[in-house]
């Protein structure tokens, strides 16, 4: 009986871990993606310097 | 490829002429890598997630990193399609120097390849021995500074020029030449490898001194700003800007999946080859110690491992708390966007500094 209490503490310690782990791994953030948007159209402003 | 094509449309509509200009077409080749990356990215990621083919984490390395294991990699074969695609969309394919930094770029490239095919498909977490990868490093770097070194026609070639110092200019011979060269190549394929262990921090830089090289490379090969600016002039040279351009689109576009937190990994297939890439095109337009300068996050991080092993081995102290450097910053507490941004920033001004060398001489 306290084996399989034991077995079923170390589960949900697993589970909570693996909970904790996906949690930790963060969502993409938009503001590098918007940086890189902003630096091609850095370029395409300055390329009119040329195209004209 | 394109360029004979609007070449011989030109005899019929004078406007294709627009596409002989190598800004243009520099232009053209960084918008269409980074279209390549963006189209090929997500299909690449799926695959490359399906077939299960993660990172491994070290479990020496920073604890929080351990939730990076498994996140896809060998991501740089991505840059590598992208570049190679549109350099040979948008270069003169008769250009020798074009296909130098296309041989040495995916020839380092398929080095990086078999190390993480090992790594990850054969679950061998050794890859390639350092000394098989060294091997084959030398011999496409020792192939490349021969070959470079038996085609100089012109002393500019072969000279050394000292950044800031006008009439400082240093005859390194044939043989110094290939010395050189070889050190440069092999040594910044190595420094980007080593400088690749956070979220974008090892791309972004690169991105730049590729940009800023694409400067230098079109205005050795323009003989009235090499004039003017006292840079050497390097007949052929300009065409490395398209290429150079190429590769800083294929690394922003590779950036939009490696941004924290990274969807993909580079891996040493594109590691290694990016720095292959932005040492050869250096060598080519006789700017080695302004890249040195303008790649000195790169420079830095090697040096911080170089002296963390020394000092063990003789002192048994660690001089950094982790090696590579951008672990020491972690473990003192910063932020991985903030070790990336921060190291973003000092390349940035790095590469004003040498940019400025294109000035002040």
């Amino acid at each position: 009986m306290r084996e399989a209490n034991k077995g079923l503490v170390q589960g949900e310690a697993n589970a909570r871990e693996a909970r904790v782990k996906r949690a930790a791994r963060p969502t993409p953030e938009p503001t590098l993606r918007f940086w890189i948007i902003s630096m091609m159209l850095v370029l395409v402003g300055l390329s009119t310097l040329k195209l004209r | 490829m394109l360029l004979a094509l609007t070449q011989w449309l030109s005899h019929d509509v004078r406007a294709f002429n627009v596409f002989g200009y190598i800004t243009l077409r520099a232009v053209l080749a960084m918008l269409t890598a980074l279209m390549i990356s963006f189209i090929v990215g997500p299909a690449m990621i799926r695959k490359l997630t399906a077939y299960k083919i993660g990172q491994s984490v070290r479990d020496d390395g920073p604890q929080t990193h351990l939730i990076k294991a498994g996140t896809p990699t060998m991501g740089g074969a991505l840059m590598l399609v992208a570049t190679a695609i549109s350099t040979l969309l948008w270069v003169d394919l008769k250009n020798a120097y074009v296909w130098v930094a296309l041989i040495t770029t995916l020839g380092f490239g398929a080095i990086g390849w078999v190390d993480d095919w090992r790594k990850v498909v054969h679950r061998n977490p050794k890859g390639l021995s350092a000394k098989t990868k060294y091997f084959w490093q030398s011999l496409i770097g020792a192939g490349v500074a021969a070959f470079l070194a038996m085609n100089a026609t012109l002393p500019a070639q072969t000279e050394l020029i000292v950044p800031f110092f006008k009439m400082l200019i240093i005859p390194l011979g044939g043989v110094g030449f290939a010395v050189l060269t070889y050190f440069v190549i092999v040594g910044s394929s190595n420094a980007v490898n080593l400088t690749d262990g956070l979220d974008g921090l090892a791309i972004m830089p690169t991105v730049m001194v590729a940009g800023a090289l694409a400067i230098f490379a079109y205005v050795a090969g323009n003989f009235v700003f090499s004039r003017y600016l006292g840079v050497p002039y390097i007949p052929g040279a300009g065409e490395l800007a398209v290429f150079c351009a190429a590769l800083a689109g294929a690394g922003l576009g590779f950036l939009w999946f490696n941004a924290y937190p990274a969807e993909v990994f580079m891996g040493d297939v594109g590691a290694l080859a990016l720095g292959a890439a932005i040492g050869v095109v250096a060598v080519i337009v006789r700017q080695e110690i302004v890249l040195f300068v303008m790649g000195g996050v790169f420079v830095v991080e090697t040096l911080s491992v170089v002296l963390q092993v020394a000092s063990f081995k003789l002192t048994g102290k660690r001089i950094f708390r982790m090696a590579p450097l951008h672990h020491h910053y972690e473990l003192k507490g910063w932020k991985e966007n903030q070790v990336v941004v921060r190291f973003w920033i000092i390349s940035m001004m790095l590469v004003l500094v040498g940019l400025s060398t294109l000035k002040l001489r």
